[in-house]
C-alpha cells in the first residue's frame, strides 16, 4: 500500500532522497581506524576474564576444585555456577525452557560452562583454566540430525518437552507429541489428496540446506566497569562497551535504571539480525562489580562460530497440471533445534512464513521434525532468507524442466494476485521484475544439460522470486531539534553495518529543504530514537516516522520565523551583544504562506523574499513524533497472502565437467524496494546477500567429528568465507513502484534476495545432476559419476 | 561528527600519544611497578621464577621511535592495541586468514596477528593511523567513504592498509591488480566491489594532485 497516510508520502520530486555517493556519517571513523569497537577498549588497571569452555559436545559438570587456580599468582577471582552472585543474576532465556543464566550443563563443544576466571592478564586466565580440576559427566550427543531422529538414538534432553513455536501460530491437530529427540510441527491447508488427484504430474525431490556461520567480524566481547558521577545522580553507573545493541536488557539484568547504564561506543560490528547477548556481555559487569576494576572478556574466533542458519533436510512432493499449475504441495523437513535457547527462526519459523502463501494453490501440507542437537546456537537469524523459499524455487525449476517452460512463466502462472489467493490478477511489481530480469539476463531459458559454452564448459541458469519482507511493527520515538539555526537529529547508536541513520537524515533534509550535510546526526546512547526497528524494514519504517517529525518541525520553524519577524526577542544586556541578522519579511503572514527550500525560509508567493534557515529564529524548537507507518502487507496479509513489492534473482554458471569446477558467471537481481532512499546502501545489501548465498552453496559447511561431537573447522582457514577473488559479479536493477508502506512507498529489502539453492539449481541446469551444497569440485565430479 | 579533518587529527593525536621511552615497568602478574627493566627482571627472578619475564622492544611506528614492555609471545596486533593504543589494527581471525590486522612493515603488507612483536625490533611499521594522519592519503580515505567501501567497518582499516601498500608500489593499478592486492582481506559484509572502485578513484586523484 503506498504511503497515503504520511505527510508528503506521495511526493513527486526528490532533491536528496535517492542521491548517490553521500558518505556515511561514521565512515571516516571506520576507514581511518579511529572507530573503537567493544574489544578495542583497554582501560588502566583493567582485569581480564575467561570462561571455561566445554571440551565435550554434551556434558554435565559434577564438581570443580578451584584451589590450584585460585593459588596462581595474578588470579583475582574464580566463580563457578554455584556462586550466589551468579545465581542472583536472573534472566529468563529468550527462547526455550527456563534455565539459570550460567549453569553446569554444556550443550555443545566449546560451550561456556561452569566457571569463569578473572586475572591480571589473559595468559594467566588461560593458565588458571588449565588448573581447574573439573569432574565431568560426559553425556551422549547428537550432531547428526538424521541419526538424532532415529528411534534408537540416545535422548539428549529427556526432561524437556517445550514445543518450539513461532509467533504463537497453532499447529494442526494431527501434530504428534515429542518422540525421543524429535518435536513435530504440522500445518495443513486445503485438501492435499484432492490436490494430488487433480495433478497430471508429481515431482518429488530432496534438498539439503547446510548450516552456516553468522561470523560476526569482530569477536564478541565486552569491557565493563562501574563509576560514580554526581552529575548522573546517586548510585553507581554501569559502563558496558562491546556488541550490545540495547542497554535495556543489561539494565534489567542488574536491576538498574536504564539511564544509569552507559554505552558510549558507536561501533558494534556486523550483527545482521543476530541480536543475542552472549554470556560474556551479561556477566562481565558482575565481574567488574566484584573486583572493583574494569574487566574485559572477549571470545576468540574459535569460540564464536554461532549459526546464521541451521541445517535442514527437505523432502518435497509437488503435484502440477500439464499447464504448470501447482495443485498440491507436500513439504516434509527435518530441522535442527540446536542447543537449548536456539532460535526457532531456523525451524518452525519457516512454517508460518513459507513461500506457499504466495501461490494460488491452497492445498499445502507442511510437516516438520525438529531435532534436539548439540550442534550449535542460532541466536536469531542472519542476513539470510530464513523462509524455506528454496523449496518452492526448486519446485518451479522441476516443473519448468518437466514441461520445458521458462521457470519465470511457471512462477507467473502460480503466483496469486495482489489481494488474496483467489485473486487472479497479475502482481504489477512481479511482472515488472520479470520483464526487467529477462532484459538483464539477455538469453532464453534452456533445459538441463543442453547448452555448451564455446570453451567446452556447460552453461546453466536459475531463477527465483521473493516478496520484499517487512515484518517490523516497531514504534519509533523521534525527536528533531532546531538549535542555533541548525537541525539536529538525535539517535542512538551503535552502528551495526546499515546506513539507517543516514537514510533518516536524507528524509529530514528532503522535507525541510536542506542539504543532507546540513542535518546534524547527533549520536547519543541516551536518546530513545533508534532507526533499527527490529525487522527488515527498520530503515524505511523509521524514515517514515522521521518524515512525520520533520513536517512537525517545519511548521514550528515557519511559525517561529513569523514570530521572530513580528516580535523579535530583545537583545541581551549581558556581555557583548552578538550582532543579529535582520528577521525575515514575514510580518502578518501565516505559516502556510511560507515554505522551506535550498536552506531558506521564504514566502511562497514571492520566493525571492526570505532568509537563510539559520536566521529564521533564535528559538530552540523541538518536534517529537511517536508512531510507525501503517503495517505492511507482510504483517497484515499473513506473509504472502497479499502481495505488493517483489524481487527476482537469477544466476548463471559455467561447469567444467572434467574438473568439477563451477564458475558463477553472474548473479542478477531485479528488486522493487518501492523507492530507493540511499542507492549505494541497497546495492551493498544485495551484494552482501549474494555473497552469503555463494558462500553457503560453494564453500561453507560445519564439519563435526561424529564420534566426539567436536566442530572441526571453527576457524577462518578451514571454514572458508568468500574473498574478493571468489565472488561473482552481481548485476542489480531497481524498480520504484512506490507500492510499499514505509517512507514515500519504500520497503525494506533486507535478506529477501538471499538463497541457498540458486547456484545449485543452475549447476543442475548445466549438468543434469544434483549436487548438495557446498558444491565443491569433488562433489560435482561425484554427482557426475566421474569419481 | 567525524570528518576527514577530524579523523586525520585524531589519528595524529594517537600517534603523538605513543610512549617513546618507558619510565614505568609494571609486573604483568602482580601489578607492582618498577622504575627500570633490570629491577623488573630481578623481581621476576625472586617472585615469579617459573614465569617468562617481559622484554622491551623499540619499534619505528608511524615514523616515531617507541618503546614498549611486552611479553615475548605477544603478537604485533596485541602490542599495538595494549601498549600503543592503536586499535585500528583489528583482531578478527587470529590466524592470518582475514587481513583485518594488516600493517605495512618495511614497505610490505604483513599480518600483525601472526607476527611476533620481538621480530619487529628495528623495523619500520606503518599502521592505519599513520596512513590516516598523512594528508597525502586523504584521497584514498575520501574515496573509501564516498563509495561506501565499508558497512560495519570492522575489516575496513585492513583493506585500506592493503590498498595503500598497493599504491605505494603501483600508483596506477588496474581493477584486477586492486582485487589481487586485496585477496587476503575478508569482508563479511560483502563490500568487495566498492574497494577497487575507491582505489582507482583515489589513484586518479593522487595522480592529478601530483601533476598540479
Amino acid at each position: 500500500m503506498p504511503d497515503y497516510d504520511g505527510a508528503n508520502g506521495l511526493r513527486e520530486s526528490f532533491r536528496v532522497v535517492g542521491t548517490p555517493n553521500l558518505p556515511g556519517r561514521l565512515s571516516f571513523a571506520l576507514a581511518t581506524g579511529v572507530a573503537k569497537f567493544g574489544i578495542d577498549y583497554v582501560l588502566p588497571d583493567m582485569l581480564y576474564a575467561k570462561f571455561l569452555h566445554s571440551p565435550y559436545a554434551h556434558a554435565k559438570i559434577l564438581h570443580i576444585d578451584c584451589t590450584k587456580a585460585l593459588a596462581l599468582p595474578g588470579v583475582v577471582d574464580v566463580l563457578t555456577w554455584e556462586d550466589e552472585d551468579l545465581k542472583a543474576l536472573n534472566l529468563a532465556p529468550a527462547r526455550g525452557a527456563p534455565r539459570p543464566l550460567f549453569d553446569n550443563i554444556a550443550d555443545k563443544e566449546g560451550d561456556e560452562v561452569g566457571a569463569i576466571v578473572v586475572a591480571e592478564n589473559e595468559d594467566i586466565c588461560e593458565e588458571a583454566l588449565r588448573l581447574l580440576e573439573v569432574e565431568w559427566e560426559v553425556k551422549p550427543h547428537i550432531v547428526n540430525l538424521l541419526e538424532g531422529r532415529r528411534e534408537d538414538a540416545p535422548v539428549i534432553r529427556p526432561e524437556e518437552n517445550l514445543q518450539p513455536s513461532f509467533g504463537g501460530r497453532k499447529y494442526s491437530e494431527d501434530t504428534p507429541p515429542k518422540r525421543g529427540n524429535v518435536y513435530s510441527a504440522y500445518m495443513t491447508s486445503g485438501d492435499i489428496d484432492a490436490g494430488f488427484g487433480e495433478a497430471d504430474h508429481i515431482a518429488e525431490y530432496s534438498l539439503y540446506n547446510p548450516a552456516f556461520s553468522s561470523h560476526i567480524p569482530n569477536p564478541s566481547g565486552t569491557v565493563s566497569w562501574w563509576s560514580r558521577d554526581p552529575y548522573q545522580g546517586e548510585g553507581a553507573n554501569l559502563h558496558i562497551e562491546g556488541a550490545v545493541r540495547s542497554r535495556e536488557r543489561i539494565a534489567s539484568l542488574y536491576n538498574m535504571p536504564n539511564e544509569k547504564v552507559i554505552q558510549e561506543g558507536l561501533f558494534m560490528g556486523g550483527k545482521y539480525c543476530d541480536w543475542g547477548l552472549r554470556k560474556s556481555q551479561q556477566i562481565t559487569p558482575l565481574l567488574a562489580q566484584r573486583t572493583g576494576r574494569p574487566v574485559r572478556c572477549v571470545n576468540t574466533r574459535e569460540e564464536m562460530y554461532d549459526m546464521q542458519m541451521n541445517e535442514r533436510y527437505v523432502y518435497m512432493k509437488v503435484g502440477f497440471t500439464n499447464d504448470g499449475i501447482i495443485t498440491a504441495v507436500d513439504d516434509f523437513s527435518i530441522a535442527d533445534n540446536g542447543v537449548r535457547g536456539s532460535s526457532t527462526f531456523g525451524n518452525v519459523g519457516d512454517l508460518v512464513q513459507g513461500p506457499y502463501n504466495t501461490l494460488s494453490c491452497k492445498n499445502v501440507r507442511q510437516r516438520m521434525e525438529i531435532v534436539d542437537s548439540n550442534r550449535g546456537m542460532m541466536f536469531v537469524s542472519g542476513q539470510h532468507c530464513p523462509f524455506n523459499w528454496d523449496s518452492l524455487t526448486m519446485a518451479i525449476y522441476l516443473i519448468a524442466e518437466k514441461l520445458d517452460i521458462d521457470p519465470t512463466e511457471i512462477a507467473r502462472k502460480n503466483l496469486h494476485g495482489p489481494t488474496s489467493k483467489d485473486d487472479r490478477n497479475p502482481v504489477p511489481s512481479f511482472d515488472l521484475c520479470i520483464e526487467a530480469g529477462k532484459k538483464l539476463m539477455g538469453q532464453e531459458w534452456h533445459k538441463s544439460g543442453t547448452k555448451m559454452l564455446p570453451d567446452g564448459r556447460m552453461h546453466g541458469m536459475s531463477f527465483r522470486y521473493q516478496m520484499c519482507p517487512r515484518h517490523s511493527g516497531a514504534i519509533y520515538r523521534c525527536k528533531l531539534e532546531y538549535r542555533d539555526g541548525v537541525v539536529h537529529m538525535p539517535t542512538q547508536g551503535p552502528l551495526f553495518g546499515v546506513y539507517n541513520a543516514e537514510c533518516n537524515a536524507m528524509v529530514v533534509a528532503e522535507e525541510l529543504g536542506l542539504n543532507y550535510e546540513d542535518v546534524s546526526i547527533d549520536f547519543d546512547y541516551r536518546e530513545p530514537f533508534t532507526p533499527m526497528g527490529g525487522g527488515s524494514d527498520g530503515t524505511t519504517a523509521s524514515a517514515w516516522a522521521m518524515k512525520e517529525c520533520a513536517n512537525k518541525l517545519k511548521k514550528m520553524i515557519l511559525q517561529a520565523a513569523i514570530n521572530n519577524a513580528e516580535n523579535p526577542p530583545p537583545a541581551s544586556r549581558m556581555g557583548a551583544a552578538p550582532s543579529k541578522a535582520p528577521p525575515g519579511p514575514f510580518k502578518g503572514l501565516q505559516p502556510e504562506d511560507l515554505d522551506m527550500a535550498e536552506g531558506r525560509v521564504f514566502i511562497k508567493a514571492e520566493p525571492d523574499k526570505g532568509v537563510p534557515i539559520e536566521q529564521a529564529s533564535e528559538e530552540n524548537l523541538f518536534a517529537t513524533y511517536i508512531g510507525r507507518p501503517p503495517l505492511s502487507v507482510w504483517s497484515t496479509g499473513s506473509m504472502g497472502q497479499i502481495l505488493d513489492v517483489m524481487n527476482t534473482a537469477y544466476c548463471e554458471v559455467a561447469v567444467d565437467t572434467e574438473t568439477g569446477e563451477v564458475e558463477i558467471l553472474r548473479f542478477s537481481a531485479v528488486a522493487d524496494p518501492g523507492l530507493v532512499l540511499r542507492p549505494i546502501s541497497l546495492e551493498s545489501q544485495i551484494d552482501q546477500v549474494m555473497y552469503f548465498s555463494q558462500g553457503c552453496q560453494m564453500l561453507e559447511d560445519y564439519i563435526y567429528d561424529k564420534r566426539s561431537g567436536v566442530l572441526l573447522n571453527n576457524n577462518m582457514i578451514e571454514y572458508k568465507k568468500p574473498g574478493i577473488l571468489d565472488v561473482a559479479p552481481v548485476e542489480r536493477q531497481f524498480l520504484e513502484t512506490r507500492a510499499s508502506n514505509a517512507a514515500y512507498g519504500a520497503s525494506g529489502i533486507s535478506h529477501s534476495l538471499a538463497n541457498t539453492h540458486l547456484v545449485i539449481i543452475a549447476i543442475h541446469n548445466a549438468t543434469g545432476v544434483w549436487v548438495d551444497p557446498p558444491a565443491t569440485p569433488a562433489k560435482v565430479l561425484k554427482a557426475l559419476g566421474k569419481i | 561528527m567525524y570528518t576527514q579533518e577530524s579523523t586525520q587529527a585524531t589519528a595524529a593525536t594517537l600517534i603523538q600519544a605513543m610512549p617513546s621511552v618507558l619510565d614505568a615497568f609494571p609486573c604483568p602478574i602482580c601489578g607492582r611497578v618498577f622504575s627500570s627493566h633490570p629491577l623488573l627482571l630481578r623481581h621476576y627472578a625472586s617472585e615469579h621464577p617459573s614465569a617468562i619475564a617481559p622484554v622491551t622492544v623499540t619499534l619505528t611506528l608511524n615514523g616515531r621511535q617507541c618503546e614498549a614492555l611486552i611479553e615475548p609471545h605477544w603478537t604485533l596486533q596485541r602490542t599495538l592495541q595494549y601498549r600503543f593504543g592503536l586499535t585500528g589494527t583489528k583482531h578478527m581471525c587470529d590466524k592470518g586468514a582475514c587481513g583485518s590486522c594488516t600493517v605495512i612493515m618495511d614497505e610490505r603488507a604483513v599480518l600483525a596477528c601472526t607476527t611476533l612483536t620481538i621480530e619487529c625490533e628495528g623495523k619500520s611499521i606503518q599502521t592505519i593511523e599513520g596512513i590516516a594522519a598523512d594528508p597525502k592519503w586523504k584521497p584514498l580515505v575520501d574515496a573509501y567513504c564516498r563509495w561506501d567501501a565499508m558497512q560495519c567497518g570492522y575489516c575496513t582499516p585492513g583493506f585500506l592498509v592493503s590498498a595503500k601498500a598497493l599504491l605505494d608500489k603501483n600508483p596506477n593499478p588496474t581493477e584486477q591488480e586492486c582485487r589481487e592486492a586485496l585477496a587476503g582481506n575478508i569482508c563479511i559484509c560483502g563490500t568487495y566491489p566498492r574497494h577497487a572502485t575507491a582505489i582507482l578513484e583515489a589513484a586518479l586523484q593522487m595522480a592529478k594532485g601530483e601533476q598540479q
